[in-house]
């Protein structure tokens, strides 16, 4: 087992790859009385064209597979596994994020138990035709939730409004029609191409001894055995650099009407390092740009066209990238043009330094703040760790991100690649 | 772990701790939640924080706590029952974590004096152009949340079942109402909830006593003998149960049912009522979740929540419109298996075991932790986390059944997008 102690967090991570190539990382909460655990495989709604282990060609999966699987996971040969769970006074959950799907639970007692457990259901395939049916009801009252949802609709979108064939654009619940393809065979194929140990990571926050715990988890994993598995190989998507459509409107039961303006980000950077280098100068951008401390914000704020819904986002994983500006808004066409407008001139936007300083100390701030959260910490060091990246490292990244890299984000700015999404009353 | 002093105006409580990486300082205003008065409270909240004399906007504001690593400042209306609380938070980095040296938490301390007593004040009244804003925000909000229909829903359950009454108010106010407020109306509410409200000044974080100092040093309030009430039972006077179906072009349906239940936070059966409402439907081993989603495929979410404050228990999920029969009959079948004596040993341990494990791991949250004092400090009552959960452990299945008889289904509201009936 490995350590690293970093001193400004003032936090000891300790890790280790085992044989069957599952990544471990523990970390102790000196104080704390809950305990996290979080086990993550590399696979998200995006992953639908695949070569499954053994066979040698590509298969395309129905949209929401991810998802769909996060549910039926919890069916094991002795029942429910949030039902074991709940007998040892912890709880458990699951999410399916584009990239990814956790496992997680949370407990303030029968911690190692608990995480035992969570390897236990996860390496467990026990899937069955008739429970798989039933799902599926459960599963459209989800997707109903979502479809009424103004905020997810104006947000997701925005997101399918760049894409033409990218599968980021699909709602990661998949549809109606796509869940009710999902059979049997399916998941399993999917189960066996991603939860291989040597696809997924767990982290493990809280009230524990990491040597203790990395023992109990060598020992369970030396107890099952697992094929040798060879790198996965995804499809790799070919996507147009233009954007799908430039606009688009959704009329819904509402009064507030929303917008969002996205841009689509051709040039995606491969290395880990650089992703990450990528992502603060442009939370460092947006924040110079976009927070409440910005002139902008004021001048928009005064022009009555923004309120405090209003918000700037980065966001990138593998093979994407895109920015997202907006918020509820009573001006929406009116907002569309001012950012249209920055974005055709952001070349002749000059930053102060005292703006870019202050900016600076404010996204420290609150990346220390984040690490009081045991939930935040494993969320945020799983997400980075997908794309090799180390979310310790993150406040010095920040420290060295100069006023030349966010400069360098300028070229990345093309007006022909944004997009408008804007959800109106009826 | 909590020391309490009495300050000039205000009850002051330290947690001390070390785990966190930063100090979260809460400073609660309480005063009685009426109707006339909701809507000028809110605004209030939002007006506060909006600026002072040395930072006249919200720009210059934004940027002194932005310097400050990004110092938390925010504020939140809410209800405690009988009480309208406005709940102002304060937040910054403990100097340990910081690249250079640099005492914040004494200008978060002189920042709430300045809120209160160096407001942006011209002539008698907060300066009209924040005002305005502020007015224009708290209507869209109001509006968005409108669109929200979780959240719309559960506000029309709570209006239909507390018409005419303290749990009819909306804690947020009233959008017709804004208009109407002055920023002079607004200065001369400020002032009355600094001489009127009752105040507790929470602060979590690895601080000691020598902090005292600086809230004798900047911060102080009149001193009054008000006290006001929060927790109590909501009564009925429905002959029958009252059902609501509105219909909006939505997808799902949003069901919502209103119980009311003789029990509060004050009543000694509020340990029993605690654990009904878990076995019933507070977690995912519970009843309705077990019944109405897992057996039966109806819905994705389904929760009893126990509103401690307002004495009632509320029990929401969204379905499709053609199992609105359905799902109600079902819910009110398990309810009527609990108060015949039908209770799971097992399913009642698992409650139990995630009730213990929701409040201990309250302590590794700032805000949960001021939270729970809060509650007990309002009612006056002292007791430990332990000696709470110790309470909620010795509940018997003979209380469980004596509190399950006593709720009975008040409202139901349903919003459905096509006609049901």
């Amino acid at each position: 087992m490995k350590k690293i102690t970093y001193e400004t967090l003032k936090e000891t991570l300790y890790y280790d790859e085992l044989d069957n190539g599952l990544k471990v990382f523990l970390l102790s909460k000196e104080g704390f009385s809950k305990t996290y655990g979080m086990f993550t495989t590399h696979f998200g709604s995006v992953d639908t064209t695949f070569i499954p282990p053994n066979e040698d060609k590509m298969i395309t999966v129905p949209d929401g597979v991810a998802h769909f699987l996060e549910h039926k996971m919890f069916d094991i040969s002795k029942g429910d596994a949030s039902e074991l769970f709940a007998k040892l006074s912890a709880s458990t959950n699951a999410f399916t994020s584009s990239s990814r799907t956790a496992y997680l639970f949370n407990t303030t007692a029968n911690e190692y138990e608990c995480i035992e457990l969570l390897l236990d259901f996860v390496q467990e395939e026990c899937l069955d035709e008739k429970s798989i049916e039933k799902e599926k009801g459960i599963i459209n009252q989800e997707i109903g939730m979502y479809d009424d949802d103004p905020d997810w609709r104006c947000y997701f979108g925005s997101i399918s409004n760049l894409y033409k064939t990218h599968p980021v654009k699909i709602d990661i619940a998949g549809t109606v029609e796509t869940v009710r393809q999902i059979d049997k065979s399916i998941l399993e194929k999917c189960y066996r191409t991603f939860y291989h140990p040597s696809n997924m990571m767990l982290f493990i926050i809280g009230n524990i001894d990491p040597n203790k715990a990395m023992n109990l988890i060598i020992e369970n994993q030396n107890q099952k055995s697992f094929n040798k598995q060879t790198p996965i190989i995804r499809k790799e998507i070919k996507e147009p650099r233009e954007v799908f459509q430039s606009y688009e409107e959704l009329r819904m039961d509402v009064v507030m009407p929303k917008i969002i303006v996205s841009m689509k980000i051709n040039e995606i950077l491969k290395e880990g390092k650089e992703k990450i280098k990528r992502e603060m100068a442009f939370n460092l951008l947006l924040d110079i740009l976009f927070s409440k401390s910005s002139s902008l914000y004021e001048e928009w704020l005064n022009e009555g066209i923004i309120n405090d819904s209003f918000s700037a986002n980065f966001t990138q994983e593998r093979d994407y990238a895109f920015l997202q500006i907006g918020g509820d808004t009573k001006s929406p066409e009116l907002l569309r043009e001012k950012i249209n407008d920055l974005f055709s001139h952001i070349k002749d936007y000059k930053i102060n330094e005292v703006d870019f300083i202050r900016n600076k100390k404010k996204i420290i701030g609150l990346l220390i703040n984040m690490f009081n959260s045991p939930e935040s910490i494993a969320n945020i060091f799983t997400r980075y760790y997908f794309e090799d990246i180390m979310a310790f490292d993150l406040i010095d990244i920040i420290n060295d991100t100069s006023l030349d890299d966010i400069y360098s984000l300028y070229d990345l700015f093309d007006i022909n690649m944004i997009s408008t999404f804007i959800v109106k009353s009826k | 772990m909590e020391n309490t002093f009495d300050m000039k105006g205000y009850k002051l409580h330290l947690i001390k701790t070390k785990k966190f990486k930063n100090i979260t300082i809460s400073l609660r205003l309480q005063n009685e939640l009426k109707k006339e008065e909701s809507t000028i409270r809110t605004l209030l909240t939002f007006v506060l924080i909006a600026s002072t004399k040395k930072y006249p906007s919200t720009k210059e504001l934004a940027a002194y706590l932005d310097e400050m690593y990004g110092a938390r400042l925010s504020n939140h209306i809410t209800t405690k029952g009988k009480s309208q609380i406005m709940q102002l938070y304060l937040g910054c980095v403990n100097e340990n974590y910081l690249p250079q040296k640099e005492s914040l938490i004494e200008k978060q301390i002189e920042l709430i004096n300045n809120l209160f007593y160096k407001p942006n004040i011209i002539n008698e009244g907060f300066d009209e152009k924040i005002v305005e804003l502020k007015k224009k925000e708290l209507k869209e909000r109001l509006q968005a949340s409108k669109d929200d229909k979780f959240s719309y829903s559960l506000e029309q359950l709570f209006e239909y079942m507390g018409r005419d009454s303290v749990l009819g108010i909306k804690s947020t106010g009233y959008e017709e109402e804004i208009d109407k407020i002055t920023s002079q109306d607004l200065y001369k509410y400020l002032i009355k909830c600094i001489q009127e409200d009752t105040k507790h000044l929470y602060v979590v974080g690895d601080i000691d006593d020598s902090i005292v100092e600086l809230f004798h040093k900047h911060l102080s309030f009149p001193e009054h003998q008000n006290s006001y009430e929060s927790s109590y039972q909501f009564k009925s006077n429905k002959p029958e149960i009252l059902e609501v179906i509105e219909t909006q072009d939505i997808t799902q349906a949003k069901l919502n049912m209103g119980y009311t239940i003789d029990c509060d936070y004050l009543s000694s059966s509020h340990y029993a009522f605690t654990v009904f409402n878990a076995y019933f439907g507070g977690f995912s081993q519970s009843r309705l979740f077990q019944v109405v989603r897992e057996e039966n495929s109806l819905c994705y979410y389904v929760s009893s929540s126990y509103d401690a404050f307002n004495g009632i228990m509320i029990v929401n999920l969204g379905i499709e419109d053609r199992d609105y029969q359905k799902a109600r009959d079902l819910i009110e079948h398990e309810l009527h298996e609990i108060q015949s004596g039908h209770i799971n040993n097992e399913t009642l341990e698992i409650a139990k075991g995630m009730l213990s494990n929701a409040l201990r791991k309250t302590d590794d949250e700032p805000g949960s932790i001021i939270a729970i004092q809060y509650n007990r400090d309002i009612c006056q009552m002292t007791q430990t986390n332990e000696q709470y959960l110790e309470g909620l452990m010795n509940v018997t299945k003979e209380e469980i059944i004596e509190v399950a008889n006593k709720v009975k289904l008040d409202t139901v509201y349903l919003l459905t997008g096509k006609e049901t009936l």
